[in-house]
Protein backbone atom coordinates (compact mmCIF):
# COMPACT_ATOMS: atom_id res chain seq x y z
CA UNK A 1 0.00 0.00 0.00
CA UNK A 2 0.85 3.70 -0.73
CA UNK A 3 0.28 5.92 2.08
CA UNK A 4 -0.02 8.89 0.41
CA UNK A 5 -1.94 7.40 -3.16
CA UNK A 6 -4.30 4.94 -1.05
CA UNK A 7 -4.74 6.36 2.57
CA UNK A 8 -4.00 9.63 2.79
CA UNK A 9 -6.99 12.27 1.88
CA UNK A 10 -9.91 9.35 1.43
CA UNK A 11 -12.84 9.28 2.90
CA UNK A 12 -13.28 8.23 6.34
CA UNK A 13 -17.07 6.20 7.14
CA UNK A 14 -17.93 5.30 10.56
CA UNK A 15 -19.16 1.54 11.38
CA UNK A 16 -22.44 2.60 10.10
CA UNK A 17 -21.52 3.83 6.49
CA UNK A 18 -21.84 7.48 7.67
CA UNK A 19 -18.93 10.21 6.65
CA UNK A 20 -16.83 11.29 8.94
CA UNK A 21 -14.56 13.21 6.68
CA UNK A 22 -11.15 12.46 4.97
CA UNK A 23 -7.61 10.74 6.30
CA UNK A 24 -5.96 14.47 6.84
CA UNK A 25 -2.71 13.51 8.36
CA UNK A 26 -1.12 9.85 8.95
CA UNK A 27 0.69 9.67 12.36
CA UNK A 28 3.69 7.46 11.95
CA UNK A 29 5.18 5.72 14.71
CA UNK A 30 9.16 5.72 14.55
CA UNK A 31 11.03 2.15 15.75
CA UNK A 32 14.92 1.91 17.22
CA UNK A 33 15.80 -0.85 14.49
CA UNK A 34 12.85 -1.08 12.62
CA UNK A 35 10.78 0.34 9.99
CA UNK A 36 8.33 3.39 10.91
CA UNK A 37 4.51 2.11 11.50
CA UNK A 38 1.31 3.73 11.10
CA UNK A 39 -0.10 4.39 14.58
CA UNK A 40 -3.10 6.78 13.45
CA UNK A 41 -5.51 8.74 11.42
CA UNK A 42 -6.03 12.13 11.55
CA UNK A 43 -9.19 14.11 11.03
CA UNK A 44 -9.78 17.22 11.24
CA UNK A 45 -9.74 21.04 9.00
CA UNK A 46 -6.94 22.14 11.41
CA UNK A 47 -4.61 19.16 10.69
CA UNK A 48 -5.56 19.28 7.07
CA UNK A 49 -4.93 23.12 6.90
CA UNK A 50 -1.89 23.14 9.11
CA UNK A 51 -0.78 20.81 5.56
CA UNK A 52 -1.21 23.55 3.22
CA UNK A 53 0.81 25.90 5.93
CA UNK A 54 1.36 26.06 9.51
CA UNK A 55 0.05 29.20 10.04
CA UNK A 56 -3.32 28.43 7.77
CA UNK A 57 -3.68 25.54 10.18
CA UNK A 58 -3.42 27.83 13.27
CA UNK A 59 -5.72 30.22 11.66
CA UNK A 60 -7.97 27.48 11.30
CA UNK A 61 -7.78 25.93 15.25
CA UNK A 62 -7.52 29.16 16.26
CA UNK A 63 -11.31 29.40 14.88
CA UNK A 64 -12.03 26.41 16.33
CA UNK A 65 -10.92 27.46 20.00
CA UNK A 66 -12.93 30.81 19.56
CA UNK A 67 -15.91 28.99 18.44
CA UNK A 68 -15.73 26.33 21.10
CA UNK A 69 -15.49 22.81 18.97
CA UNK A 70 -11.96 22.49 19.71
CA UNK A 71 -11.93 19.97 22.77
CA UNK A 72 -10.23 16.58 21.80
CA UNK A 73 -10.01 17.65 17.66
CA UNK A 74 -8.19 16.52 15.74
CA UNK A 75 -9.65 13.24 16.00
CA UNK A 76 -7.12 10.53 16.29
CA UNK A 77 -8.24 7.46 15.30
CA UNK A 78 -5.87 4.60 16.68
CA UNK A 79 -4.89 1.90 13.96
CA UNK A 80 -6.51 -0.72 15.62
CA UNK A 81 -9.57 0.46 15.06
CA UNK A 82 -9.49 0.42 11.38
CA UNK A 83 -12.15 -2.04 9.95
CA UNK A 84 -11.67 -1.64 6.55
CA UNK A 85 -9.62 -0.12 3.81
CA UNK A 86 -10.90 -0.21 0.19
CA UNK A 87 -11.50 3.23 -2.01
CA UNK A 88 -12.70 4.48 1.73
CA UNK A 89 -11.79 3.79 5.22
CA UNK A 90 -13.86 2.43 7.48
CA UNK A 91 -13.47 2.75 11.53
CA UNK A 92 -15.05 1.34 14.32
CA UNK A 93 -16.41 4.14 15.78
CA UNK A 94 -19.67 5.75 15.28
CA UNK A 95 -19.38 9.15 13.96
CA UNK A 96 -22.14 11.32 16.00
CA UNK A 97 -20.21 10.58 18.85
CA UNK A 98 -16.55 11.67 18.03
CA UNK A 99 -15.02 15.00 18.18
CA UNK A 100 -15.17 15.08 14.20
CA UNK A 101 -19.32 16.15 14.30
CA UNK A 102 -18.63 18.82 17.34
CA UNK A 103 -18.99 21.58 14.45
CA UNK A 104 -22.39 19.41 13.00
CA UNK A 105 -23.93 19.58 16.25
CA UNK A 106 -22.87 22.77 16.93
CA UNK A 107 -24.94 23.95 13.90
CA UNK A 108 -27.20 21.42 14.48
CA UNK A 109 -28.41 23.98 17.52
CA UNK A 110 -29.06 26.20 15.18
CA UNK A 111 -30.19 24.17 12.16
CA UNK A 112 -32.83 22.65 13.85
CA UNK A 113 -34.72 25.62 14.93
CA UNK A 114 -35.68 26.48 11.23
CA UNK A 115 -38.79 25.10 10.74
CA UNK A 116 -38.29 22.27 7.70
CA UNK A 117 -34.68 20.69 9.19
CA UNK A 118 -35.74 17.67 9.10
CA UNK B 1 -40.75 3.89 -19.55
CA UNK B 2 -39.29 5.22 -16.71
CA UNK B 3 -35.84 5.58 -18.18
CA UNK B 4 -37.44 7.84 -21.19
CA UNK B 5 -39.37 9.97 -18.89
CA UNK B 6 -35.69 10.65 -17.23
CA UNK B 7 -33.88 10.99 -20.59
CA UNK B 8 -36.78 13.93 -21.92
CA UNK B 9 -36.76 15.50 -18.80
CA UNK B 10 -33.15 15.75 -18.47
CA UNK B 11 -33.00 16.52 -21.99
CA UNK B 12 -35.62 19.15 -21.56
CA UNK B 13 -34.32 21.19 -18.18
CA UNK B 14 -30.87 21.52 -20.08
CA UNK B 15 -32.42 23.39 -22.57
CA UNK B 16 -33.98 25.42 -19.88
CA UNK B 17 -31.39 25.53 -17.44
CA UNK B 18 -28.55 26.59 -20.06
CA UNK B 19 -28.88 30.21 -20.82
CA UNK B 20 -28.23 32.51 -17.92
CA UNK B 21 -26.66 35.80 -16.98
CA UNK B 22 -23.15 35.36 -18.93
CA UNK B 23 -24.79 33.73 -22.00
CA UNK B 24 -27.32 36.24 -22.29
CA UNK B 25 -24.67 39.08 -21.96
CA UNK B 26 -22.34 37.68 -23.90
CA UNK B 27 -23.83 36.71 -26.92
CA UNK B 28 -26.21 39.61 -27.10
CA UNK B 29 -22.70 41.98 -27.04
CA UNK B 30 -21.15 39.65 -29.90
CA UNK B 31 -24.19 39.86 -31.61
CA UNK B 32 -24.88 43.92 -31.78
CA UNK B 33 -20.82 44.25 -32.33
CA UNK B 34 -19.88 41.69 -34.76
CA UNK B 35 -22.90 40.33 -36.01
CA UNK B 36 -23.01 36.46 -36.75
CA UNK B 37 -19.53 36.41 -36.89
CA UNK B 38 -18.93 35.10 -33.32
CA UNK B 39 -21.33 32.02 -33.72
CA UNK B 40 -18.47 29.49 -34.25
CA UNK B 41 -17.44 30.75 -30.36
CA UNK B 42 -20.82 29.51 -29.29
CA UNK B 43 -20.57 26.42 -31.33
CA UNK B 44 -17.24 25.76 -30.13
CA UNK B 45 -18.38 26.26 -26.59
CA UNK B 46 -20.82 23.76 -26.65
CA UNK B 47 -19.68 21.19 -27.92
CA UNK B 48 -16.97 21.61 -25.12
CA UNK B 49 -19.56 21.80 -22.71
CA UNK B 50 -21.18 18.95 -23.58
CA UNK B 51 -18.01 16.76 -23.78
CA UNK B 52 -17.10 18.16 -20.30
CA UNK B 53 -20.93 17.13 -19.17
CA UNK B 54 -20.93 13.77 -20.36
CA UNK B 55 -17.58 12.86 -18.59
CA UNK B 56 -18.09 14.78 -15.40
CA UNK B 57 -21.66 12.32 -15.19
CA UNK B 58 -19.77 8.85 -16.85
CA UNK B 59 -16.83 9.86 -13.66
CA UNK B 60 -19.74 10.09 -11.28
CA UNK B 61 -21.94 7.21 -12.50
CA UNK B 62 -18.69 4.82 -12.50
CA UNK B 63 -16.77 5.62 -9.39
CA UNK B 64 -19.65 6.86 -7.14
CA UNK B 65 -17.65 9.90 -6.90
CA UNK B 66 -17.94 13.60 -7.91
CA UNK B 67 -15.15 15.41 -9.79
CA UNK B 68 -14.12 17.68 -5.93
CA UNK B 69 -14.03 14.38 -4.16
CA UNK B 70 -12.02 12.27 -6.79
CA UNK B 71 -9.73 15.07 -7.18
CA UNK B 72 -9.05 15.62 -3.38
CA UNK B 73 -8.60 11.62 -3.03
CA UNK B 74 -6.79 11.32 -6.16
CA UNK B 75 -4.08 14.50 -6.26
CA UNK B 76 -4.41 15.32 -2.15
CA UNK B 77 -4.75 18.76 -0.91
CA UNK B 78 -1.58 20.07 -1.62
CA UNK B 79 -2.65 20.28 -5.18
CA UNK B 80 -6.53 20.67 -4.75
CA UNK B 81 -6.81 24.01 -2.41
CA UNK B 82 -5.85 25.82 -5.41
CA UNK B 83 -8.50 24.90 -8.16
CA UNK B 84 -10.94 24.34 -5.35
CA UNK B 85 -10.19 28.32 -3.92
CA UNK B 86 -10.52 29.78 -7.47
CA UNK B 87 -13.61 27.96 -8.08
CA UNK B 88 -14.88 29.10 -5.08
CA UNK B 89 -13.92 32.61 -5.55
CA UNK B 90 -15.35 32.22 -9.13
CA UNK B 91 -18.53 30.67 -8.09
CA UNK B 92 -18.85 33.87 -5.60
CA UNK B 93 -18.40 36.19 -8.22
CA UNK B 94 -20.83 34.76 -10.39
CA UNK B 95 -23.36 34.40 -7.80
CA UNK B 96 -23.18 37.96 -7.31
CA UNK B 97 -23.38 38.17 -11.40
CA UNK B 98 -26.70 36.22 -11.27
CA UNK B 99 -28.53 37.61 -8.49
CA UNK B 100 -27.59 41.05 -9.96
CA UNK B 101 -28.96 39.72 -13.39
CA UNK B 102 -32.25 38.45 -11.66
CA UNK B 103 -32.68 41.75 -9.38
CA UNK B 104 -32.51 43.55 -13.09
CA UNK B 105 -34.98 40.97 -14.26
CA UNK B 106 -37.51 42.40 -11.54
CA UNK B 107 -36.52 45.59 -12.18
CA UNK B 108 -37.39 45.61 -15.62
CA UNK B 109 -41.07 44.43 -14.83
CA UNK B 110 -41.84 47.10 -11.82
CA UNK B 111 -39.39 49.81 -12.64
CA UNK B 112 -38.23 49.88 -9.10
CA UNK B 113 -34.56 50.03 -8.69
CA UNK B 114 -32.77 46.42 -9.25
CA UNK B 115 -30.48 47.15 -5.29
CA UNK B 116 -33.73 46.63 -4.02
CA UNK B 117 -34.39 43.47 -5.39
CA UNK B 118 -31.01 41.79 -4.02
CA UNK B 119 -31.41 40.77 -1.02
CA UNK B 120 -35.08 39.44 -1.27
CA UNK B 121 -33.89 37.50 -4.40
CA UNK B 122 -30.62 36.16 -2.39
CA UNK B 123 -33.20 34.82 0.54
CA UNK B 124 -35.87 32.93 -1.86
CA UNK B 125 -32.43 31.64 -3.37
CA UNK B 126 -31.84 29.87 0.14
CA UNK B 127 -35.48 29.00 0.18
CA UNK B 128 -35.55 26.91 -2.47
CA UNK B 129 -32.36 25.17 -1.62
CA UNK B 130 -33.60 24.69 2.23
CA UNK B 131 -37.20 23.61 0.96
CA UNK B 132 -36.62 21.78 -2.44
CA UNK B 133 -34.75 18.13 -3.18
CA UNK B 134 -32.51 17.74 -5.90
CA UNK B 135 -34.75 17.20 -8.48
CA UNK B 136 -37.72 19.72 -7.52
CA UNK B 137 -34.56 22.03 -7.80
CA UNK B 138 -33.09 20.41 -11.29
CA UNK B 139 -36.87 19.80 -13.28
CA UNK B 140 -38.62 22.84 -11.48
CA UNK B 141 -35.80 25.57 -12.50
CA UNK B 142 -35.75 23.90 -16.01
CA UNK B 143 -38.94 23.73 -17.31
CA UNK B 144 -39.73 26.92 -15.86
CA UNK B 145 -36.24 28.10 -17.63
CA UNK B 146 -37.84 27.01 -21.22
CA UNK B 147 -39.27 31.01 -21.39
CA UNK B 148 -35.83 31.35 -22.80
CA UNK B 149 -36.56 29.69 -25.64
CA UNK B 150 -38.56 32.75 -26.72
CA UNK B 151 -34.78 33.65 -27.75
CA UNK B 152 -35.27 30.89 -30.41
CA UNK B 153 -38.54 32.10 -31.03
CA UNK B 154 -37.34 35.46 -31.81
CA UNK B 155 -34.25 34.38 -34.08
CA UNK B 156 -36.51 32.22 -36.27
CA UNK B 157 -39.10 34.98 -36.54
CA UNK B 158 -36.60 37.47 -37.93
CA UNK B 159 -36.00 35.07 -40.66
CA UNK B 160 -31.76 35.44 -40.76
CA UNK B 161 -29.95 34.16 -43.86
CA UNK B 162 -29.20 30.50 -43.28
CA UNK B 163 -25.89 30.48 -45.63
CA UNK B 164 -24.79 33.62 -43.41
CA UNK B 165 -25.06 31.15 -40.33
CA UNK B 166 -23.54 28.54 -41.96
CA UNK B 167 -20.72 30.23 -42.66
CA UNK B 168 -20.20 32.20 -39.27
CA UNK B 169 -20.06 28.73 -38.16
CA UNK B 170 -16.25 28.97 -39.27
CA UNK B 171 -14.01 31.26 -37.11
CA UNK B 172 -13.04 34.12 -39.14
CA UNK B 173 -10.76 37.17 -38.38
CA UNK B 174 -13.04 40.69 -37.79
CA UNK B 175 -12.59 43.54 -39.65
CA UNK B 176 -12.42 45.93 -37.06
CA UNK B 177 -11.67 45.77 -32.56
CA UNK B 178 -9.31 42.34 -33.01
CA UNK B 179 -9.09 42.66 -28.75
CA UNK B 180 -12.42 43.13 -28.42
CA UNK B 181 -13.13 39.97 -30.48
CA UNK B 182 -11.21 38.09 -29.04
CA UNK B 183 -12.10 39.37 -25.23
CA UNK B 184 -15.80 37.90 -26.29
CA UNK B 185 -15.07 34.75 -27.87
CA UNK B 186 -13.19 34.14 -24.96
CA UNK B 187 -15.98 35.29 -22.45
CA UNK B 188 -18.40 33.02 -24.56
CA UNK B 189 -16.31 30.21 -23.59
CA UNK B 190 -15.99 30.86 -20.11
CA UNK B 191 -20.15 31.56 -19.80
CA UNK B 192 -20.54 28.27 -21.34
CA UNK B 193 -18.02 26.07 -19.68
CA UNK B 194 -18.66 27.21 -15.82
CA UNK B 195 -16.20 25.09 -13.90
CA UNK B 196 -19.30 25.21 -10.79
CA UNK B 197 -21.54 23.04 -13.62
CA UNK B 198 -18.49 20.47 -14.02
CA UNK B 199 -19.03 19.85 -10.45
CA UNK B 200 -22.67 20.25 -10.20
CA UNK B 201 -23.40 17.49 -13.03
CA UNK B 202 -21.05 15.01 -11.38
CA UNK B 203 -22.71 15.72 -8.27
CA UNK B 204 -26.15 15.81 -10.15
CA UNK B 205 -25.47 12.34 -11.21
CA UNK B 206 -25.24 10.69 -7.54
CA UNK B 207 -28.08 12.48 -6.54
CA UNK B 208 -29.95 10.89 -9.38
CA UNK B 209 -28.24 7.42 -8.02
CA UNK B 210 -27.68 6.89 -11.72
CA UNK B 211 -25.37 3.57 -12.39
CA UNK B 212 -23.17 2.35 -14.76
CA UNK B 213 -25.94 0.84 -17.03
CA UNK B 214 -26.94 4.66 -17.41
CA UNK B 215 -24.43 6.00 -19.03
CA UNK B 216 -26.03 5.70 -22.36
CA UNK B 217 -28.77 8.18 -20.78
CA UNK B 218 -26.06 10.33 -19.55
CA UNK B 219 -24.18 10.48 -22.95
CA UNK B 220 -27.65 11.43 -24.78
CA UNK B 221 -28.57 13.63 -21.91
CA UNK B 222 -25.69 15.61 -22.03
CA UNK B 223 -25.06 16.23 -25.42
CA UNK B 224 -28.70 16.58 -26.71
CA UNK B 225 -29.26 18.80 -23.46
CA UNK B 226 -25.97 20.95 -24.24
CA UNK B 227 -26.15 20.64 -27.64
CA UNK B 228 -30.17 22.37 -27.78
CA UNK B 229 -29.10 24.77 -24.99
CA UNK B 230 -26.54 26.07 -26.90
CA UNK B 231 -29.31 26.47 -29.95
CA UNK B 232 -30.73 28.88 -27.46
CA UNK B 233 -27.85 30.85 -26.93
CA UNK B 234 -27.84 31.23 -30.49
CA UNK B 235 -30.55 32.68 -30.29
CA UNK B 236 -30.02 35.15 -28.09
CA UNK B 237 -26.62 36.32 -30.45
CA UNK B 238 -28.77 36.24 -33.81
CA UNK B 239 -31.44 38.34 -32.34
CA UNK B 240 -28.97 41.06 -31.01
CA UNK B 241 -27.28 40.90 -34.63
CA UNK B 242 -30.36 41.56 -36.11
CA UNK B 243 -32.22 43.87 -33.82
CA UNK B 244 -29.66 46.03 -32.21
CA UNK B 245 -26.63 45.87 -34.18
CA UNK B 246 -28.20 47.31 -37.59
CA UNK B 247 -29.70 50.16 -35.38
CA UNK B 248 -25.86 50.61 -33.78
CA UNK B 249 -26.81 49.78 -30.32
CA UNK B 250 -24.46 48.64 -28.49
CA UNK B 251 -25.19 46.05 -25.00
CA UNK B 252 -23.58 48.32 -22.04
CA UNK B 253 -26.60 47.13 -19.80
CA UNK B 254 -29.31 44.96 -19.54
CA UNK B 255 -31.94 47.24 -20.44
CA UNK B 256 -30.39 47.73 -23.72
CA UNK B 257 -30.48 44.38 -24.24
CA UNK B 258 -33.92 44.03 -23.16
CA UNK B 259 -34.47 45.86 -27.00
CA UNK B 260 -33.61 43.03 -28.79
CA UNK B 261 -37.21 41.57 -28.40
CA UNK B 262 -38.99 44.64 -29.53
CA UNK B 263 -39.66 43.95 -33.69
CA UNK B 264 -40.89 40.38 -32.73
CA UNK B 265 -42.66 40.78 -29.42
CA UNK B 266 -43.80 44.32 -29.22
CA UNK B 267 -45.64 45.27 -26.30
CA UNK B 268 -44.49 42.01 -24.42
CA UNK B 269 -41.02 42.01 -25.59
CA UNK B 270 -39.53 43.51 -21.67
CA UNK B 271 -42.20 40.90 -20.27
CA UNK B 272 -40.45 38.06 -22.03
CA UNK B 273 -37.33 39.17 -22.07
CA UNK B 274 -37.00 40.06 -18.30
CA UNK B 275 -38.74 36.48 -17.80
CA UNK B 276 -36.05 35.26 -19.64
CA UNK B 277 -33.37 36.60 -18.31
CA UNK B 278 -34.95 36.28 -14.45
CA UNK B 279 -35.35 32.81 -14.69
CA UNK B 280 -32.28 32.12 -16.39
CA UNK B 281 -30.09 34.04 -13.32
CA UNK B 282 -32.07 32.39 -10.80
CA UNK B 283 -31.87 28.99 -11.64
CA UNK B 284 -28.33 29.70 -12.58
CA UNK B 285 -27.88 31.44 -9.02
CA UNK B 286 -29.26 28.45 -7.31
CA UNK B 287 -26.86 25.79 -9.26
CA UNK B 288 -23.81 27.74 -8.30
CA UNK B 289 -24.81 28.19 -4.54
CA UNK B 290 -25.73 24.72 -4.40
CA UNK B 291 -22.47 23.36 -6.22
CA UNK B 292 -20.36 25.64 -3.69
CA UNK B 293 -21.91 23.79 -1.09
CA UNK B 294 -21.52 20.49 -2.71
CA UNK B 295 -17.43 21.32 -3.68
CA UNK B 296 -16.77 22.59 -0.08
CA UNK B 297 -18.40 19.27 1.51
CA UNK B 298 -17.00 16.53 -0.66
CA UNK B 299 -13.57 18.14 -0.67
CA UNK B 300 -13.91 17.73 3.20
CA UNK B 301 -15.78 14.59 2.89
CA UNK B 302 -18.82 16.24 4.87
CA UNK B 303 -22.44 14.35 4.47
CA UNK B 304 -23.72 16.20 1.73
CA UNK B 305 -27.05 16.37 -0.41
CA UNK B 306 -30.20 18.16 -1.74
CA UNK B 307 -32.04 15.10 -0.77
CA UNK B 308 -30.37 15.21 2.79
CA UNK B 309 -32.49 16.53 5.64
CA UNK B 310 -31.04 19.70 6.17
CA UNK B 311 -30.29 18.35 9.90
CA UNK B 312 -27.87 15.79 9.14
CA UNK B 313 -25.80 18.13 6.79
CA UNK B 314 -25.34 21.28 8.74
CA UNK B 315 -21.92 21.76 7.52
CA UNK B 316 -23.55 21.24 3.87
CA UNK B 317 -26.06 23.93 4.62
CA UNK B 318 -23.84 26.28 6.37
CA UNK B 319 -20.68 25.87 3.34
CA UNK B 320 -24.09 27.09 0.67
CA UNK B 321 -25.25 29.41 2.91
CA UNK B 322 -21.67 31.11 3.68
CA UNK B 323 -20.81 31.22 -0.19
CA UNK B 324 -24.75 32.82 -0.84
CA UNK B 325 -24.29 35.33 1.72
CA UNK B 326 -20.79 36.28 -0.09
CA UNK B 327 -22.41 36.59 -3.15
CA UNK B 328 -25.35 38.81 -2.02
CA UNK B 329 -23.01 41.20 0.01
CA UNK B 330 -21.04 42.07 -3.39
CA UNK B 331 -24.08 42.68 -5.27
CA UNK B 332 -25.37 44.73 -2.69
CA UNK B 333 -22.00 46.43 -2.62
CA UNK B 334 -23.42 48.18 -6.27
CA UNK B 335 -21.09 46.49 -8.71
CA UNK B 336 -22.54 46.77 -12.01
CA UNK B 337 -23.67 43.82 -12.72
CA UNK B 338 -22.67 43.48 -16.32
CA UNK B 339 -19.13 44.49 -15.95
CA UNK B 340 -19.25 41.62 -12.86
CA UNK B 341 -20.17 39.84 -14.91
CA UNK B 342 -18.11 40.00 -17.53
CA UNK B 343 -14.67 39.78 -15.28
CA UNK B 344 -16.16 36.65 -13.54
CA UNK B 345 -16.27 34.59 -17.22
CA UNK B 346 -12.86 35.97 -18.17
CA UNK B 347 -11.60 34.79 -15.26
CA UNK B 348 -12.97 31.09 -15.80
CA UNK B 349 -11.03 30.56 -18.62
CA UNK B 350 -7.58 31.78 -16.67
CA UNK B 351 -8.21 28.92 -14.13
CA UNK B 352 -10.24 26.42 -16.74
CA UNK B 353 -6.73 24.51 -17.14
CA UNK B 354 -6.90 23.71 -13.47
CA UNK B 355 -9.85 22.51 -13.50
CA UNK B 356 -10.25 20.69 -16.79
CA UNK B 357 -6.36 18.97 -16.89
CA UNK B 358 -6.51 17.34 -13.70
CA UNK B 359 -10.38 16.39 -14.71
CA UNK B 360 -8.73 14.81 -17.38
CA UNK B 361 -6.29 12.68 -15.91
CA UNK B 362 -9.28 11.18 -13.67
CA UNK B 363 -11.20 10.39 -17.30
CA UNK B 364 -8.30 8.29 -17.99
CA UNK B 365 -7.40 6.58 -14.47
CA UNK B 366 -9.12 2.94 -14.80
CA UNK B 367 -9.10 3.28 -11.02
CA UNK B 368 -11.82 5.65 -11.56
CA UNK B 369 -13.60 4.88 -14.28
CA UNK B 370 -12.74 1.32 -14.71
CA UNK B 371 -13.30 0.60 -18.95
CA UNK B 372 -14.98 3.63 -19.72
CA UNK B 373 -11.89 5.45 -20.46
CA UNK B 374 -11.24 8.65 -22.42
CA UNK B 375 -10.55 8.35 -26.32
CA UNK B 376 -7.95 10.30 -27.61
CA UNK B 377 -10.19 12.93 -29.12
CA UNK B 378 -11.96 13.72 -26.17
CA UNK B 379 -8.53 14.34 -24.33
CA UNK B 380 -6.67 15.72 -26.98
CA UNK B 381 -9.25 18.07 -27.89
CA UNK B 382 -10.28 19.22 -24.60
CA UNK B 383 -6.75 19.73 -23.53
CA UNK B 384 -5.64 22.02 -25.90
CA UNK B 385 -8.66 24.41 -26.60
CA UNK B 386 -8.55 24.72 -22.94
CA UNK B 387 -4.75 25.64 -22.41
CA UNK B 388 -5.27 28.21 -26.02
CA UNK B 389 -8.43 29.44 -24.32
CA UNK B 390 -7.23 30.14 -20.86
CA UNK B 391 -3.39 31.81 -22.85
CA UNK B 392 -5.57 33.89 -25.12
CA UNK B 393 -7.37 35.59 -22.09
CA UNK B 394 -4.36 36.34 -20.21
CA UNK B 395 -3.45 38.01 -23.26
CA UNK B 396 -6.58 39.81 -23.88
CA UNK B 397 -8.21 40.45 -20.52
CA UNK B 398 -5.41 43.13 -19.45
CA UNK B 399 -5.67 44.60 -23.24
CA UNK B 400 -9.60 44.90 -22.94
CA UNK B 401 -9.07 46.29 -19.18
CA UNK B 402 -6.69 48.95 -20.54
CA UNK B 403 -8.92 49.59 -23.69
CA UNK B 404 -12.37 49.40 -22.06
Amino acid sequence: MDLVRDLLDNKVVDRNGREIGRVDSIVLEIRDGAPPRIAALEVGPAVLASRISPVFGRIVSGSEHVFGVDEGRPLRIQVGSILDITDHVKVDVAAGQTCAAAVERYLRRWVSRIPGAS
Amino acid sequence: MTVLVDLILGVVTSIGGFVEVGSISTAAQAGSEFGFQLLWAIAAATIMVAMLAEMSGRLAAVSRRSIAAAVRERFGIHFQYIPLGAELLIDVLLLAAEVGGAAIAVKLLTGIGFQWWILPIGLLVWLVLWCCGFSLIEYGLGLLGLVTLSFVVSAWWLKPDVSDLARALVPTLPQHDHVRYAFLAVSILGATVSPYLLNFYSSGTIEEQMTEKELWVNRVTAYMGMCFGGVVSMGVLVTSAMVLGPRHITVDSYEQAALMFVPVFHQWAVVLFALSLGIGCFGAAVEVTLNAGYAFSQALGWPWGANKPRRDATRFVAAFTLVLALGVAIAVVGFDPLRLTMIALALTVVIMPLVVLPFLVLMNDPTYVRRHTNGPIGNGLLAVITVLAALLAIVVIPLEVMGG
